[in-house]
């Protein structure tokens, strides 16, 4: 603290930028958004891209960043709490969820509404068993999560036989990904895809004002930072710990909703086919920032590294024909990821953390 | 002191050569073979046998080195993506040179070194979390294997690796080779991990990295080791697993293989938080799962069912850990 406030001064401006850009995270990923942005548009302009990358096609790619935004959030949540947590299980939820939903809306005909409640609330539920693992037992959250995630994935596929849900009703739920003009000002700006307002923002906002505006947010951080401090203090360190991953579940129960609607089905494997969910959920929450030990980590970071790998692979599909493209994805999720990290440990050392 | 009581403390200084994890996990092992012999006659037959033990070898080799890896404290979750660089790179040169059984294995041994190298070198230099990096790399190792593969398949895979198969060519006297060279190799890990100061220096890291540097142990290199180490295993795997396929291998190899390790190691006994593992139990372990996966095809019932088994093992197996350890402190 008084290190920094004597450096200061002396400071050149040079020094400054980079010192920011290492420290605050949200900063290194505004830059590298413009970055990546104006690169494409300056590959669009030369006419090396098989399809142009305009502000339409920017909004509607967004329909990708909805399920990995909120996954990433709930990732935010666990890892916040601490002593290793992490939850390799949200894929298999959002399977298994999904199921769910599609007997609920799809076969027992329950309306839209009881059926996304019960949903989310399900998720809650094996958030739940989670959290009771991890929190109560002393399950090491990897171990847990890792133990769920097998469980739930082949829960997924024998609860109907492997076979997918797709009845009138949840292929009727595809409108809830089309895109639609905003009111007011909509014939200025492009259509922006409904999930956006019906489900990202609104959980957003909600982990959003937990964090920063109640009292459990305060008590998830610390607990986070040191929960032997936290337990001294008087906190109830099992119990937030427990919210936190029964939270996690719930947006996982949610984000099953925005799936099954995407992909007009209830698929068994939805949330764990190829690579599964949780592994770029994982990635999200790292590169916006959250410290896989714990303690550090805000919404916005996520939200703004959600915006960038989103609008990165939105480009690199279009800049390789066929398949490539999809493999070219790995190649910049990882190489961004291992530059994140590495640049953490930078900063760490550097100037004691980032922010 | 007296003499007796030193002789006492410097016993113990080494953990017993099997620990009660294994005993529970070759309890559970019979109990369930017994019910499976049961329930499918033919289960207990050498057609059965065989086949099972061959499917257990590249998950519990590579859980060999997973276990020092964890051991260590650290993790690596990008095995998958690295078996499926290695069988790739090895299928795609059996197919357009032909090379030999040695030349392939070579190849592929050579390949996951290299794999092993950049995570280490990029976990112990990086100063980072290995998952984490880890992570990233998986992603890496993908793209590679997937641009190695080009568009599709990789057909007509020749039987050059057959000595590594399901098939006559790859038993001696009944026994697969497959399971055999993994039996040798955890055999000379047991070994190492436990009766050599090398080996030890990987639980003195897991158990507190400073107290392990300030003690002597290259901490670095070590943990560089571990890393390469998991690299080399790896491509030897791959070979198990190119030899164990028909002639095709496709895009969805190594996919996922990573928990699958991970679950045999922790069902093993091996401590997530580091300092404290053993790799005859991870070879208990996958074999388990092997089994499980087995007798639920055998019984008939969805194959999809063994995951929720597999599942339910990790609880219990860390589960029973855990009050183990808790029953240890309140004494």
């Amino acid at each position: 603290m008084t290190a920094a406030t004597v450096k200061a001064p002396a400071e050149n401006p040079a020094a400054k930028i980079l010192r920011v850009l290492l420290t605050q995270r949200i900063a290194l990923l505004a830059v590298l958004i413009v970055i990546v942005v104006a690169t494409f548009f300056i590959n669009d302009a030369g006419g090396y891209l098989t399809a142009p990358y305009d502000f339409d096609y920017m909004s509607a790619s967004l329909i990708n960043a909805i399920p990995l935004a909120m996954l990433g959030l709930a990732e935010l949540l666990v890892i916040l709490s601490g002593r290793g947590g992490i939850d390799l299980s949200v894929g298999a939820i959002v399977s298994l969820a999904g199921m769910v939903f599609g007997f609920a809306y799809g076969e027992w005909g329950w309306p839209l509404w009881l059926a996304i409640l019960a949903t989310a609330g399900f998720g809650a539920l094996l958030g739940a068993v989670n959290g009771f693992l991890v929190s109560y037992i002393g399950f090491p959250a990897l171990i847990a999560t890792l133990a769920t995630f097998y469980a739930y994935k082949s829960l997924a596929i024998v609860i109907n036989n492997q076979q997918p849900i797709s009845t009138e009703p949840i292929q009727d739920l595809f409108s809830l990904s089309k895109s639609v003009e905003l009111p007011l000002f909509g014939q200025y700006v492009p259509d922006v895809p409904l999930g956006i307002f019906t489900f990202l923002l609104p959980t957003a906002v909600a982990v959003w004002l937990l964090l920063a505006r109640t009292s459990y947010g305060r008590r998830l951080y610390a607990i986070g930072t040191n929960d032997v401090a936290a337990r001294w203090s008087g906190l109830p360190v099992r119990d937030t710990r427990f919210k936190a991953y029964v939270y996690a579940g719930l947006i996982s129960g949610l984000v099953a909703v925005v799936t099954v609607g995407q992909f007009a089905s209830a698929r068994p494997d939805a949330g764990v086919s190829g690579n599964g969910m949780a592994l770029p959920a994982i990635t999200i929450a790292v590169l916006g920032g959250v410290a896989i030990t714990g303690g550090i980590g805000r919404v916005s970071g996520v939200v703004l590294a959600t915006l960038l790998i989103v609008w990165l692979n939105a480009g690199i599909l279009l800049a390789f024909v066929g398949n490539e493209g999809s493999q070219y994805q790995l190649l910049a999720l990882g190489a961004v990821l291992v530059f994140a990290a590495l640049l953490n440990g930078l900063t760490n050392r550097k100037y004691g953390g980032s922010q | 002191m007296t003499a007796v009581a030193e002789a006492k403390i410097r016993k113990r200084v080494l953990p017993t050569p099997v620990t009660g994890q294994e005993i529970v996990l070759v309890g559970v092992l019979v109990v369930l073979w017994a019910a499976l012999a049961v329930s499918t006659p033919a289960f207990l037959t050498a057609g059965s046998i065989q086949p099972l033990l061959v499917a257990t070898a590249p998950i519990a080799l590579v859980g060999v080195a997973m276990t020092i890896v964890i051991i260590t404290g650290g993790i690596d979750v990008s095995v998958g993506g690295a078996i499926m660089v290695c069988s790739v790179l090895t299928a795609k040169a059996l197919v357009g040179s032909e090379v030999s059984l040695g030349v392939a294995v070579l190849l592929s041994v050579a390949a996951g070194g290299l794999l092993g190298l950049v995570n280490g070198v990029l976990i112990a230099y990086g100063r980072v979390h290995a998952i984490i990096i880890t992570f990233g790399t998986a992603n890496l190792f993908m793209f590679l294997g997937l641009q190695i593969f080009g568009s599709g398949t990789v057909n007509g895979i020749p039987g050059t690796l057959a000595f590594f198969g399901r098939g006559p060519d790859g038993r001696t006297l009944g026994v697969p080779h497959a399971f055999l060279i993994t039996l040798l190799i955890t055999a000379a890990a047991w070994w190492y991990l436990r009766h050599t100061a090398g080996g030890r220096h990987f639980f003195a890291i897991g158990g507190d990295p400073q107290a392990a540097r300030l003690a002597g142990v290259r901490v670095q290199r070590r943990v560089l080791l571990a890393y390469v180490l998991t690299g080399l295993l790896v491509g030897m795997a791959s070979c198990f697993v190119i030899a164990q396929g028909t002639s095709t291998l496709d895009q969805s190899v190594g996919a996922g293989k990573e928990l699958a390790v991970i679950a045999a190691v922790v069902i093993g006994g091996t401590s997530i938080m580091g300092g404290r593992g053993s790799v005859l139990g991870t070879l208990l372990g996958a074999l388990l799962v092997q089994s499980v996966a087995s007798g639920v095809t055998q019984l008939g019932w969805r194959s999809q069912l063994s995951d929720l088994f597999v599942g339910i093992f990790i609880i219990v197996a860390v589960g029973a850990d855990l009050l183990r350890a808790r029953a240890r402190r309140n004494r």
